[in-house]
């Protein structure tokens, strides 16, 4: 099976299960959610591995506990659980504390479709990156998804792991990139600085492509690493360009588009932005994740002709190719 | 024995002396669940209860106290000066600019093992810690003070199912109950009585005594232990010690001035 064959959730919990293999201090907790591969760290871990059942905020403080007594421990389930419910027990019990405890969301954006607001990942960025002693990750690929299980791991501190469920493209060659970053340019481009997290990386890419077939030249940068942002890097891959584009399956309120204006604002660096994301508004409508992205104008087609529309510099050559290709303007 | 018992009967009143002069200057505590708790802390730091070296509070065979009830930290505060955690001196300046102790305990001082305040996360941890003990073969313990307010927390019975469980028996927990809550009676909010059964319910081992009595205490605290967590429920008075305080609600952080803090003093034998 190649990288790109596997499922997120796998390529995460493979290699927790590996390094857990030779580290008997990693505790994984789940608040009764499961993965494939999580069979496999729960028979031959077992040692290592407690369903909490649906006990968030227990989860949380266990964890806690835990790592007061020397563990290093991942805990696991669906985002609005993991991060909100039990949203004051990751703030005091862990990121006061400054404890080794990583939490694995699983379901990013709209993944649980018309499942409604209960389910959506969509307000945890803003929430989590509230939190000072936060780190906050957000991979697109199954490469960097492996990675991001060591890098929660090496780290001393509370980790938060935006969790892809799903098989995506690979963006990375495996050891080809320095994840310390926190950020990466993965397109070339002069025109408009496209930052994209998690998911939506891929989406970044495909409507790069199209635009630079009309004329936009744009540059795709993946924040894998939402907080800390590396802000003298991001700052550098922005300049230069005429416009700044984020693009996130998450909220406008908070999320990478917010901490992007953040980072213009106060380095005043004068570059126009406009922020792709869903409206500040709660998701009632029903449809697969696809359909709803579609809604919110996250898809690829949506997203061209958003950038196509707010840049005006290339307008006249974009207007001309968007009209062949039948935009609405 | 007696000796024992009149020496931390007369801890419990310098603990509560020492918690109103501090109050007194800050010009803000929680007098009343700190007196309430005063007996509770003096026979677990005093009483040879909890495993403890103050030159050394990191020390890895400790025993883990949680101050679960946050906002009694003063009482905490007290006796971890007098036991020689950090210098007496620090509780002059409680609550106070650039202060080591704020109104509620954290990690950077020493002898306090968990940052609390909110109601409803030291049970929890106190199960996490426990549980470590368990998987490395640990012989220490962890005891954990809540308040019979924050019981009303979901979060206290989710830890409470989770330690019956794991069968922490390493694990002690102490409700003071002292039936208030910050602007009420406690069972005119919410049915929490009968909370011996709550707990037994839960798969806890449960003490019900007068949270007054040292006797009282130590024997539920020496207990040979069982496979179960045990729960032990401290039947107790808010503002215990000073008349006017006694069972008022008034006084969960209220502050007493001139007479009234003079006639305290007094109650107290401080003055």
């Amino acid at each position: 099976m190649t990288s790109s064959d596997k499922d997120l959730r796998d390529a995460f919990f493979d290699e927790l299960y590996a390094i857990a293999r030779q580290d008997p201090r990693v505790i994984l907790l789940t608040a009764d959610m499961g993965a494939h591969s999580l069979g496999r760290f729960k028979k031959d871990l077992s040692r290592q591995y407690i369903n909490v059942c649906v006990a968030e905020q227990n989860m949380i403080s266990v964890a806690a506990g835990l790592a007061l007594g020397g563990k290093k421990v991942f805990v696991y389930t669906i985002i609005p659980f993991a991060t909100m419910r039990c949203f004051e027990q990751i703030k005091v019990d862990v990121c006061c504390m400054r404890l080794p405890v990583t939490v694995v969301g699983i379901g990013t954006g709209l993944t649980y479709g018309g499942d409604g607001p209960t389910h959506h990942g969509i307000q945890d960025i803003a929430v989590m990156r509230s939190l000072p002693e936060m780190t906050i990750l957000n991979p697109c690929d199954a490469v960097i998804t492996q990675a991001a299980a060591r890098l929660a791991y090496e780290q001393q501190g509370p980790v938060y792991v935006r969790l892809e469920r799903g098989r995506f493209p690979l963006i990375y060659g495996a050891g080809s990139a320095d994840f310390s970053r926190g950020l990466h340019q993965i397109r070339e481009g002069e025109d408009i600085t496209l930052i994209a997290t998690g998911n939506m990386v891929h989406r970044a890419v495909e409507a790069a492509d199209i635009l630079r077939k009309k004329f936009l030249s744009v540059r795709v940068v993946d924040v894998y690493r939402i907080k800390p942002l590396n802000t003298a890097l991001l700052i550098k891959m922005m300049e230069g360009t005429k416009g700044v584009v984020t693009l996130e399956e998450n909220c406008l309120t908070g999320g990478l588009g917010s901490a992007v204006s953040e980072v213009l604002c106060d380095s005043c660096k004068g570059i126009a932005l406009k922020r792709l994301a869903i409206p500040d508004e709660h998701c009632f409508a029903s449809g697969d994740r696809e359909a709803l992205q579609q809604l919110y104008q996250l898809d690829v087609s949506n997203i061209v002709h958003s950038i196509v529309r707010w840049f005006p510099q290339r307008a006249e050559h974009v207007f001309m190719e968007g009209k062949e290709d039948g935009f609405r303007h | 024995m007696k000796d024992n018992l009149n020496f931390l009967k007369d801890k419990a009143r310098q603990v509560r002396g020492k918690v109103l002069e501090m109050t007194a200057a800050a010009g803000k505590g929680h007098l009343g669940g700190a007196f309430s708790c005063t007996e509770i802390l003096v026979a677990l730091y005093y009483g040879g209860i909890l495993r403890l070296d103050a030159s050394r509070p990191r020390w890895e065979g400790r025993d883990r106290f949680l101050l679960s009830k946050g906002h009694a930290c003063e009482a905490l505060y007290v006796i971890l000066a007098d036991l020689g955690f950090f210098p007496g001196g620090e509780l002059e300046n409680y609550n106070k600019p650039g202060c080591l102790l704020g109104g509620h305990p954290n990690r950077s001082i020493a002898g306090i093992e968990a940052d609390t305040g909110s109601l409803g996360h030291g049970l929890g941890i106190g199960a996490g810690l426990a549980l470590a003990a368990k998987m490395d073969q640990k012989d220490f313990k962890t005891v954990v003070l809540l308040s019979d307010g924050e019981c009303c927390e979901g979060s206290v019975w989710e830890a409470a199912m989770f330690a019956a469980k794991h069968k922490l028996n390493n694990l002690i927990g102490i409700v003071d109950k002292n039936g208030l809550c910050v602007t009420d009676i406690i069972e005119d909010c919410v049915a929490l009585d009968p909370l011996d059964k709550k707990w037994i319910a839960c798969g806890w081992e449960v003490v019900e005594m007068d949270g007054h009595s040292f006797d009282d205490l130590l024997t539920a605290f020496e207990r040979v232990p069982s496979d179960r967590p045990r729960m032990i429920i401290a039947d107790t008075v808010k503002g215990k010690g000073v008349s006017f305080m006694e069972g008022n609600i008034a006084w969960h952080h209220g502050v007493p001035k001139g007479e009234l803090l003079q006639q305290a003093r007094k109650e107290l034998e401080i003055i």
